[in-house]
């Protein structure tokens, strides 16, 4: 079955209450995630498995933006709910964690284009090796590519800017009622 | 412990002021104040003046950029190392080097001290402190690459983490024939490590104190100051002050700093208030 409400948001850990400060360094980030992870949620029922694609070491920003809503996660099958963590290069910038790749703004254009249309074909066929390089966390956009997202998917983009040097999206997919 | 910096002795209780001097034309912080040879050997005179124990001479910035090839970093501080040995022979002179063969080249020319930043990203250079009879300080970096910036980095418990691989490092050292006195364990606050990671290693440094190895503290001007306090480089001397106390209350050794009047008279003011030294000079009420 294809999911019906897909959203895809950066793994940053600034997102983490943990590793919060007496200001916000991502404000405007955190509202767009925020506003994906509400509306991907509504209407779902407690029972209703979330499928989350994500690395190991963002289970748990997953598990805190959905705890509150007290939903099931699953690694994924047959969930109609996706939320899916991953994130451009890190090269964007001298000052970025990566420092400057000149491949970096290339790459991720690349991408944001592929993920807005959607073109599920481009997301599977990306190259993980060279995002890897650069520092992106694409695992998730492969997945999206192979295992989620369809031409009958629409996107709506809440979130597109490199504050830091790494390139975030926050994108959010629903399925054509029509199917067109 | 007796520390045994190259040919200098420092008894149990004694706390040093390690001066950097930086043979680059951008560091963080002085931003190629010392590149030209003149400005840098004049800047050591300022702080032996001042009562550096020790300076610390690095050819290459911390920071991603441009690669400096061995060569050039050789070129940047072993001369300098030489100038600066002949012109003051009661210094110790530390080199911040992770290279082996950078490090063989400076303890030629009269280098003390190696001070490996990046954690031993270089494996052989305890031989090259081993053969000079060189002191060398342990970093924990969590072994990340050198020049590169901490990025979405986790540990289970990072002061474990920094005891674990810091006397890990020192115990390899002994065995490559470091003499044990010589060598200083450095938790290294931001390398390899986001505000939160250096905020919890200054919290617990005592931790780190207690495994017995000397302990050296590098804060001055550092992110995790800035962070805290929302200031830029070059407006961070009072937040690193108070991290030195704090690390001096925990009983620190060695403080790498730009700073060392202003350093200096905080860690003895914290020893002074511990116990561990007497006041300079009383007489009030006294008399």
């Amino acid at each position: 079955m294809t999911p019906q409400r897909v959203a895809m948001i950066p793994g940053v850990f600034a997102l983490r209450a943990e590793y919060a400060g007496i200001e916000d360094p991502i404000a405007e980030l955190r509202a767009a995630v925020h506003e994906a992870v509400s509306w991907l949620l509504q209407g779902t029922a407690s029972d209703q498995d979330i499928a989350v694609y994500c690395t190991d070491q963002q289970r748990a920003l997953a598990h805190e933006l959905l705890a509150p809503w007290g939903c099931a996660i699953s690694t994924g099958g047959d969930a109609t709910v996706v939320l899916v963590i991953a994130n451009g290069t890190a090269c964007r910038t001298e000052k970025a964690p990566g420092f400057y790749d000149s491949r970096a703004e290339g790459f991720d254009a690349m991408l944001a284009e592929a993920l807005s249309q959607p073109d599920p074909v481009a997301l599977r066929d990306i190259d993980l090796g060279l995002g890897r390089e650069m520092l992106a966390d694409v695992e998730g956009v492969r997945a999206l590519g192979a295992d989620i997202l369809t031409t009958r998917h629409r996107s709506s983009v809440l979130y597109d800017d490199d504050p830091y040097g790494v390139q975030y999206w926050v994108i959010t997919w629903e399925e054509a009622a029509d199917g067109h | 412990m007796t520390l045994r910096l190259g040919r200098h002795e420092f008894a149990d209780d004694a706390t040093l002021m390690m001066a950097i001097v930086n043979r680059t034309p951008d560091s963080f912080y002085d931003k190629g104040a010392t590149w030209a040879e003149d400005k840098a050997f004049d800047r050591v005179a300022q702080v032996v003046a001042e009562g550096a124990e020790i300076v610390d001479i690095g050819g290459i910035k911390a920071a991603p950029g441009v690669e400096i090839g061995i060569e050039e970093e050789i070129g940047r501080v072993a001369g300098f190392v030489a100038r600066v040995r002949a012109a003051h022979p009661g210094l110790v002179i530390s080199v911040d080097t992770w290279r082996a063969e950078v490090g063989r080249v400076v303890c030629s020319e009269g280098a003390d001290v190696l001070n490996d930043a990046w954690g031993g990203a270089d494996p052989a250079l305890v031989d090259a402190a081993a053969e000079f009879g060189a002191g060398l300080i342990c970093t924990h970096t969590g072994g990340v690459t050198p020049r590169t910036r901490p990025y979405r980095i986790e540990y289970d418990d990072v002061v474990a983490a920094a005891i674990a691989d810091t006397t890990a490092y020192a115990e390899r050292a002994v065995a490559a024939g470091v003499r044990r006195e010589g060598i200083v364990i450095d938790p290294a606050h931001d390398f390899g490590k986001n505000t939160f990671h250096s905020l919890e290693v200054t919290r617990r440094l005592g931790e780190m104190t207690a495994t017995g190895w000397p302990v050296l503290v590098s804060l001055s001007n550092k992110d995790f100051v800035g962070e805290s306090l929302d200031l830029p480089v070059g407006e961070r001397l009072t937040g690193t002050l108070a991290a030195t106390a704090v690390c001096a209350l925990a009983g620190a050794r060695i403080y790498r700093v730009h700073e060392v009047t202003e350093t200096r008279q905080v860690v003895d003011m914290v020893n002074t208030i511990e116990g561990r030294r007497l006041p300079r000079r009383a007489i009030r009420g006294l008399q």
